[in-house]
């Protein structure tokens, strides 16, 4: 599923972040940048979650032109952190929820969309902890829940936002390992500091900058110590450490 | 065992309840259409079991819905000034002198719930301004407008004469007296209908709960759901309190309890918290008539008196895990 963008222009706290942007996403994208250079904006912006000038169109449809509901069945969208006010619900129940977009009003969820919440369990290994609260969960558990809950809601584009973000290195390992397998399947935005993870996935790379993006089609080109040192302004010494 | 613990308690209290209060009742006279007991039974007594059992209800329904739309525990119309100005609304009712029926409603109770919905509108308007990331604002706005609708109705005090001021005085404390199945039926009616709409919103609130932008992501138009259930609740509350008065702690306390007693998802707490509400005010009731100080004690002062502590007790319970 492609993803379209036209001129597009947000703000955040009415500060301007980006100048006009144009990018096309056949496939996969990973997009880097330093901290408040505007990537979480971007993609709530692909979320319609923040209002933006310029168009953006999911296969020839304009975003603005999308219900709720609609939306939901082509985007999910994973973000940092597992966050809930009701915290008894069950881990199942949570996944499940995911097919609220599928379901028909006022019905109880099918048992198809039942049988959908417990495959994405068993696939992320999860199924043991299907009767528990979110709120037992830790961070590790509960990221790889909201992969649960991305597969299960069968959106084509998935979009991570930082997602080994508080994570401890096995635990990225997993998560990085799942979107890898979510790749051969999805269209995968993402959105990440992690150098380990955006070159374990060799998607091509967008870097942010001052509100443009660079363009980095072959992903080699990009994880390479002195691109890497210009555009952070650091030293890297071998970054080809991967999960790999 | 303990859902039938419970299910015999609340039989228990269902049966007891009527036959408690400033007359004692005789089952073989409330038989006999003739006896006074028998008008006492049936126009008294079961209206009065069904008004505390709708009123109880529909204040911890709103309790836990205003709990689940703004995601925070002290949320409900009462804390957040919705009572107070169906309250406000009532009292000029009555300072006006108004007790002519519109379209079948009392003119205290279209004022009481064109209060509730005045209030309900200030603080959405309000609310706009508010900077989203300190959650405890929309708290803070809410009690500082309940208290400006209080001292609005302190001047009503000033204004009125010794028994409008009384009138409204006791409708303060709040009240379950009634006399005949009028208000009783369309408090039962408002509490159907409100359960009715949480069915046909129970999916999207239980997204709401987790948040707002988890649940717009997953395809609830969160706006629209959001004002549809506002709104409601605040007729309902406007309602219920220009009949029964302000009650308050129920909408705060009961929620927790049913939260507390069944670890679920909220969707699966909506008819739980009906049922454990419309009960709990029925016991709180049943004391009010048992105990007798010349008349008998306001309900919103038993409620006061019972959910305060047990409120405190709560918070405290929960700074300690």
């Amino acid at each position: 599923m492609a993803i379209e963008i036209q001129d597009l222009q947000c703000s955040y706290n009415s500060t301007p972040l980006f100048k006009g942007v144009d990018l096309t996403i056949d496939t996969h994208l990973t997009i880097l940048g330093a901290n408040g250079a505007g990537k979480s904006t971007f993609a709530k912006a692909l979320c319609a979650l923040t209002p933006y000038s310029g168009k953006i169109y999911l296969n020839t449809k304009e975003l603005r032109n999308f219900s709720a509901k609609e939306l939901a069945r082509h985007l999910f969208y994973v973000p940092t952190k597992l966050e809930s006010f009701d915290t008894r619900i069950s881990v199942f129940e949570f996944v499940l929820l995911s097919r609220f977009a599928h379901k028909d009003p006022f019905f109880e969820y099918s048992l198809d969309d039942k049988q959908r919440a417990k495959e994405s369990l068993e696939k992320l290994f999860l199924t043991h902890l299907s009767d528990h609260a979110l709120s037992s969960l830790s961070s590790g558990e509960s990221a790889l829940v909201l992969i649960a809950a991305a597969l299960c809601s069968q959106s084509q584009i998935i979009i991570f936002d930082e997602p080994t973000a508080n994570l401890d290195p096995a635990n990225a390992k997993k998560v990085a390992t799942h979107i890898k397998e979510l790749k051969k399947t999805h269209t995968i935005l993402l959105i990440t500091h992690d150098l380990h993870l955006a070159c374990f996935l060799q998607s091509p790379v967008a870097f942010l900058k001052e509100g443009v993006f660079s363009l980095f089609e072959d992903p080699s080109s990009f994880f390479d110590d002195a691109v890497l040192e210009r555009l952070y302004g650091v030293k890297f010494h071998n970054l080809a450490v991967s999960y790999a | 065992m303990r859902n039938l613990t419970i299910f015999l308690f609340f039989l228990a209290l269902l049966c007891i309840s009527p036959f408690i209060g400033a007359v004692p009742l005789d089952l073989q006279n409330i038989l006999n259409p003739n006896h006074l007991q028998y008008q006492i039974f049936f126009e008294i007594r079961l209206p009065r079991v069904l008004v505390a059992f709708s009123a109880g209800a529909l204040l911890a329904l709103g309790g836990l819905v205003f709990q689940a739309l703004f995601r925070n525990d002290l949320m409900t119309p009462y804390t957040l000034g919705i009572s107070s100005g169906a309250v406000l609304g009532t009292g000029i009712a009555i300072k006006l002198g108004l007790t002519s029926l519109f379209f079948g409603l009392s003119l205290v109770s279209v004022f009481g719930f064109s209060g509730a919905m005045a209030s309900l509108f200030v603080l959405l308007y309000l609310a706009r301004f508010l900077d989203r990331s300190h959650k405890e604002s929309l708290l803070l706005l809410g009690i500082a407008l309940s208290l400006f609708f209080t001292a609005a109705l302190m001047i009503l005090f000033f204004l009125g004469n010794s028994v409008q001021n009384d009138m409204i005085l006791h409708f303060t404390m709040g009240s379950l007296a009634i006399l005949g199945w009028h208000n009783p039926l369309l408090l039962s009616f408002a509490l159907l209908f409100t359960l009715l709409l949480l069915y046909v919103y129970r999916f999207d609130l239980q997204l709401i709960t987790i948040s707002e932008e988890s649940a717009k992501l997953r395809g609830v138009a969160t706006k629209q759901t959001t004002h549809i259930l506002l709104i409601s609740f605040s007729i309902t509350t406007g309602v219920l309190v220009s009949i029964t008065g302000p009650i308050g702690f129920v909408g705060l306390v009961v929620p927790h309890i049913v939260s507390k007693l069944y670890p679920v998802g909220i969707q699966k707490r909506i008819g739980k918290t009906a049922l454990f509400g419309g009960f709990f005010l029925l016991f709180c009731d049943t004391i009010a008539r048992s105990i007798s100080f010349g008349s008998e004690v306001p309900i919103g002062i038993v409620t006061a008196l019972i959910g305060g502590p047990f409120f405190i007790y709560l918070i405290l319970l929960k700074k300690g895990v």
